[in-house]
């Protein structure tokens, strides 16, 4: 299928791959066609004809649509003729019909496919004077998307889209002809992860976003290309600005990692950056409230307690959203706190913040994965948290290796909500409730059978921070022996890659609460991170920060864990600082800044170097720029370093990617009789999502999930109930689930009103019968 | 109203026919459209749980076609062919009369739940045009005048089985080549007479 074959277009002969379409093997050599429906990433449908050329077949000329006809050997093709320039006049003079003309309110007005393409193709006047189809103006398809019907051209690119792509068709057209609709069925709303793609794909300003709603006109948008730091994919986005205001995050389409598309928590999550509640001031505690303070009080502060502390033991509590640049300051200060300065220790003072670290599968004898691995691979297996909550990206590309033949293979029991898609599912006969194999992999025919020898991409991590290193050892080992494999570990969160690679020695939160000394003198830093909220730890977390002698946090907000703080140090986000940042490829990628640090923030580095400066080390970055060329130089690759420059040519989409020695030290936990197994969604009550206002709704739904078995048990039949565990009830939905096996209890362990259930407790479930009286949203 | 065990286990035996569950969506609305006498709601989620689609795929296809009813019918379905055939031999007049005696526009249903009046293209009775069908149940060769004698006859004696043949004999006129199966058991219902369905029972 892939040998060139040559074909003529306006008198001109080109080359294409045989197969190839004929509007994008038009484009590829530079000859744009007109389209509303046709997207390079969804099926060719012919929806609208706005791409009709003229070509030359055996009983003469004849309109085609370009977006459905294959190239073959020596078409030839008319673009510009003069049947094709009436086609496109007369199709948008038909698209227009019933479309309500309202640019001067639409959003889209000034990036509108349509009112380009009627400026550049169209008939100029319209012969139409009835009455045009009417509908409610925009009605709402979600809590964060609207939908004009009256604007919609049927393009179906909404609903290929949530049908082929993201595989939740929620949207569809309802009715035929001059009815046709765009709908929902009623009260099934577009709750999908992904439907923010459908605003940005949609040709005209039928769909749209609460969040972006007569906020800006377009060309007033000041725009830069950046990387997400949602999950560790690292979607390539573009910033929008307006007057030193974040207002809109696009999806670029980076061919190794997003494909353009992003999850609406990637898209959406950024009006905390402008929040009230955000922190612009060093805050001082004293007594028991907080005042500001300025920046030397503060550092001169920082630098009595410690001389006051004499030799203390300092920890610093890391987060996924500090840039590498920053990893690599974070990790000089700790060693030159810890070893050089004070203790003089071997190991590492340095913990992150996320409950399924663990030591991975590093070093040489695993060949690490690139996500286009996955379209090339035979077989995937997943062993790992949810996947679509947590790598929602990732999710999106494993979803499309299987629609081009892939194999998948998945293990229980986290990620029930891709076992649909997979060939195997391996639940409760296969993996225990502890999250243990039952059986040998070497046992498991549909296993072996289907990797033995062949392409396999694993993804592979803990489900839960009880889990057993040893249970994922026997399956990644297995398949190294067995089959060519590509390993991906699955740490889900922000930049933790970047913080593997520029931190000399990563632990554990239960390495920082075994290794919390009460008795001696404790200085910690929190450094964008609240476990107390998030994590498995956060009561002992919470403990051992109550009792320290001095707490620093850096952070945007007062939270959970900064409460705590003596001394809130605010820093700067998304969009407001430059650097770099490495996804689970190891591919490192440019964050760019496009507004002004708010209030007197600093970045994570400028505090640190300030720090160190005030204990005398004589530290003098003067950027990022400065701090990036001395991590990349670190980097093993040498022909081609992660620097500024490099990320930045020929753009900013590709990223580099380059490794450098990782070493993480996290042992397992020795309990592991849990009750509840708790897991992290993609909506929560992270402070970032809390803050923004547009989503923060998203993370509010409360439920549990079990079988029917396990329902029975507990006596249940309705779908709302009480988590019920010492004094700590909580209002659920309960979800049928019957992927899980017996005795196993699902919720989720970021949102609000969970922080208090331990998941080693007992607890009960209680039914609530009458919903409406009970409210529960 | 949800489905009872009985219909769900006819809904079964339909999805075993074919390869793929979602294939046997078109008859599954069919017997939807028996039981309630158009696509309710409820429906729409059973048949989507069976089959394995989202609700508002279901509904897509269910709203497409127009045999698919989005709201209830009257007893009677009085569908009077509008195409070119039956047009030529007068079936403006038809449907003016029909119009007339039960006061319904196009697609309207009356307050009683008598009729239902829709005009519809070619049925495939032009051999005997104009043709109308009563709950899809054929009769060709129906003149104006014909035409309100049925709808009478309908409203007076309220029969609960149509069959086409009797109404024929009554009602009809010429007939076009009747190369269709032997079928005199008539239809109860507003839904399309299926016997592997369940919607064409022996009444
Ligand atoms: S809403 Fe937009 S994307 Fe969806 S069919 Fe209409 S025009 Fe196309
Ligand atoms: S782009 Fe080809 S028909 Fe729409
Ligand atoms: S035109 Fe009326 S039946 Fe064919």
């Amino acid at each position: 299928m892939s040998e060139n074959i040559k074909f003529t277009v306006n008198g001109n002969e080109l080359e294409a791959k045989s197969g190839e379409l004929l509007i994008e093997a038009c484009e590829n050599s530079g000859i744009h066609i007109p389209r509303f429906c046709w997207h390079k990433r969804l099926e060719p449908v012919g929806m609208c004809r706005m791409c009709l050329v003229e070509v030359e077949t055996p009983r003469g000329k004849a309109l085609v649509p370009s977006c459905t006809t294959e190239i073959t050997e020596d078409l030839v093709v008319e673009t510009e003729s003069e049947v094709v320039t009436k086609a496109q006049e007369g199709i948008l003079e038909f698209l227009l019909i019933n479309h309500p003309l309202d640019c001067p309110v639409c959003d889209k007005a000034g990036e509108c496919p349509l009112q380009d393409q009627t400026m550049a193709y169209g008939p100029g006047e319209s012969r139409f004077v009835e009455e045009k189809r009417h509908f409610e103006k925009p009605i709402s398809i979600s809590e964060i998307i609207l939908l004009d019907r009256e604007r919609c051209i049927l393009c179906a690119r909404c609903t290929r889209f949530s049908d082929e792509i993201s595989g939740d068709p929620l949207i569809e057209f309802i009715q035929r002809g001059n009815k046709t609709e765009v709908n929902t069925f009623p009260d099934e709303p577009f709750r999908s992860y992904f439907s923010g793609n459908t605003v940005q794909i949609c040709p005209v300003g039928a769909l749209t976003s609460t969040s972006y709603r007569f906020k800006a006109r377009p060309w007033d948008l000041k725009k830069v290309s950046s990387t997400c730091n949602c999950c560790s994919v690292g979607c390539s986005i573009e910033l929008n600005t307006s007057q030193n205001k974040m207002l809109r995050i696009l999806g670029e389409d980076n061919e190794f990692t997003n494909q353009g598309w992003l999850s609406d928590k990637g898209r959406y999550n950024f009006d905390y950056l402008h929040s009230e509640n955000r922190v612009l001031n060093i805050l001082n505690k004293s007594e028991d409230s907080f005042n500001e303070i300025s920046i030397s009080e503060a550092m001169t502060k920082i630098k009595n307690k410690i001389d006051e502390l004499d030799n203390p033991n300092v920890k610093f509590l890391l987060g996924s959203s500090s840039t590498n640049e920053e990893y690599f300051v974070i990790n000089e200060i700790g060693n030159y706190l810890n070893k050089d300065k004070f203790l003089s220790r071997d190991s590492s003072n340095i913990y992150f913040g996320d409950d399924l670290l663990f030591e991975g599968y590093f070093g040489d004898q695993y060949s690490q994965a690139k996500l286009e691995d996955l379209d090339n691979s035979e077989t995937i297996v997943v062993w790992a948290e949810d996947i679509k909550d947590n790598l929602p990206i990732l999710y999106l590309r494993i979803k499309k290796a299987v629609k081009n033949g892939s194999k998948l293979i998945v293990f229980g029991h986290t990620n029930t909500s891709i076992a649909g898609l997979a060939d195997f599912y391996f639940g409760a006969d296969i993996v225990s409730n502890k999250f243990e194999l039952i059986r040998n992999p070497n046992e498991i025919e549909d296993l072996k059978n289907n990797i033995e020898g062949k392409k396999v991409t694993v993804i592979a991590g803990k489900s839960t921070v009880f889990q057993k290193k040893e249970s994922l050892d026997k399956l990644i080992n297995f398949l190294n022996e067995k089959s060519e494999l590509q390993v991906f570990n699955a740490f889900s969160k922000g930049n933790t890659f970047g913080a593997l690679q520029n931190i000399d020695e990563v632990k554990g939160l239960n390495e920082f609460c075994n290794e919390f000394d009460t008795n001696a003198k404790n200085i910690v830093f929190t450094i964008g991170v609240n476990p107390v909220n998030s994590s498995f730890f956060g009561q002992k977390i919470k403990e051992k920060l109550i009792a320290s002698d001095f707490v620093i946090s850096l952070d945007l907000f007062v939270n959970e864990t900064t409460e705590l703080a003596d001394l809130i140090l605010p820093t700067t986000s998304l969009g407001e600082k430059e650097g770099t940042v490495t996804n689970m490829e190891m591919r490192v990628m440019k964050q760019n800044k496009i507004l002004p640090a708010p209030g007197s923030t600093l970045s994570e580095w400028e505090y640190l170097s300030s720090i160190l400066n005030v204990l005398g080390e004589d530290v003098n970055y003067k950027n990022e720029n400065e701090i990036n060329n001395y991590l990349s130089e670190k980097y093993i690759n040498q022909e081609k370093l992660p620097t500024f420059d490099n990320l930045n040519k020929p753009s900013n989409l590709f990223g580099v990617i380059n490794k450098k020695d990782i070493n993480i030290n996290i042992k397992d936990l020795e309990e592991d009789n849990f009750s509840l197994l708790m897991v992290r969604r993609l909506y929560g009550d992270s402070s970032t999502q809390i803050n923004s206002p547009s989503i923060s709704m998203l993370g509010a739904h409360k439920f549990i999930e079990l079988n029917s078995t396990t329902a029975k048990k507990y006596g249940i039949n309705s779908k709302v109930g009480n988590l019920i565990q010492g004094p700590n009830s909580i209002l659920i939905n309960i979800d049928i689930n019957e992927y899980l096996p017996d005795d196993l209890v699902i919720a989720p362990i970021n949102r609000r009103g969970f922080e208090n259930i331990d998941p080693c407790l007992d607890f009960d479930i209680t039914e609530a019968k009458n919903r409406e009286e009970l409210n529960v949203n | 109203m949800s489905w009872d065990s009985k219909l769900i286990d006819r809904a079964k035996e339909i999805i075993e026919l074919y390869p793929q569950k979602r294939s046997a969506l078109g008859p599954l609305l069919y017997l939807a459209q028996e039981k309630e006498g158009y696509i309710d709601d409820d429906s729409v989620v059973e048949i989507s749980k069976l089959i394995g689609i989202t609700e508002v795929q279901v509904r897509s296809v269910a709203s497409f076609y127009t045999m698919y009813k989005q709201e209830p019918s009257g007893k009677y379905l009085l569908s009077v062919c509008k195409s070119i055939s039956c047009e030529i031999n007068n079936s403006k007049e038809v449907i003016d009369n029909i119009k007339e005696f039960t006061g319904l526009a196009n697609n309207e249903t009356d307050i009683e739940s008598t009729f239902t009046f829709e005009e519809v293209e070619c049925i495939g009775a032009c051999g005997g045009a104009p043709a109308v069908q009563i709950n899809y149940e054929t009769v060709e060769g129906v003149t104006p005048t014909k035409a309100l004698e049925l709808c009478k006859y309908l409203k007076e004696e309220v029969p609960e089985v149509i069959v086409a043949d009797e109404l024929q004999d009554k009602f009809g006129g010429t007939k076009s080549f009747d190369w269709a199966i032997e079928d005199n058991s008539g239809t109860s219902s507003t839904a399309p007479g299926f016997q592997i369905i369940g919607t064409s029972e022996e009444k």
